[in-house]
């Protein structure tokens, strides 16, 4: 095989792999967004009315927010407890 | 020329990198269910910021699942072990 051809190779791979990546990152973007969905919608939607009220539209604001602040609270102390070991 | 697999100490950091991405992503995943169990557990309606009540039932709800957790193993081997009767 001739240089040329090998450095085909290598630049279509590279540009390859930066597409997969793009496509995962955007896969695990859609993937948050229906988790928090799911999530916010439990909490914040009594029985659905003709239109989305301002009360509801602040609490999934609030929603997201918290359960990302949610999520720091218990990755720090789980992380503690785990650097701490079993006892 | 062919490419072979891995020589002995290639293959045996790539397992050792293997598992370092398992426990990181075991991680995340028990992160992800202490998080989703305790949302549940300590969040009333969401508000504009994360209070200290709320903070502490979620510090609170971690360790009391874990505690949980542990009496539900310990009672069930217990159960397993003395066999069906």
């Amino acid at each position: 095989a001739c240089l040329k051809e090998n450095w085909n190779a290598n630049a279509e791979a590279a540009e390859l792999q930066r597409l997969i990546a793009v496509e995962q990152q955007k896969a695990q973007f859609q993937a948050q967004v229906h988790n928090f969905t799911d999530v916010c919608w439990d909490k914040c939607m009594d029985k659905p009315s003709s239109k989305l009220d301002s009360r509801t539209e602040t609490c999934l604001v609030s929603c997201l927010e918290r359960f990302i602040d949610t999520t720091l609270t218990i990755t720090n102390r789980f992380t503690q407890m785990v650097q701490k070991g079993a006892h």
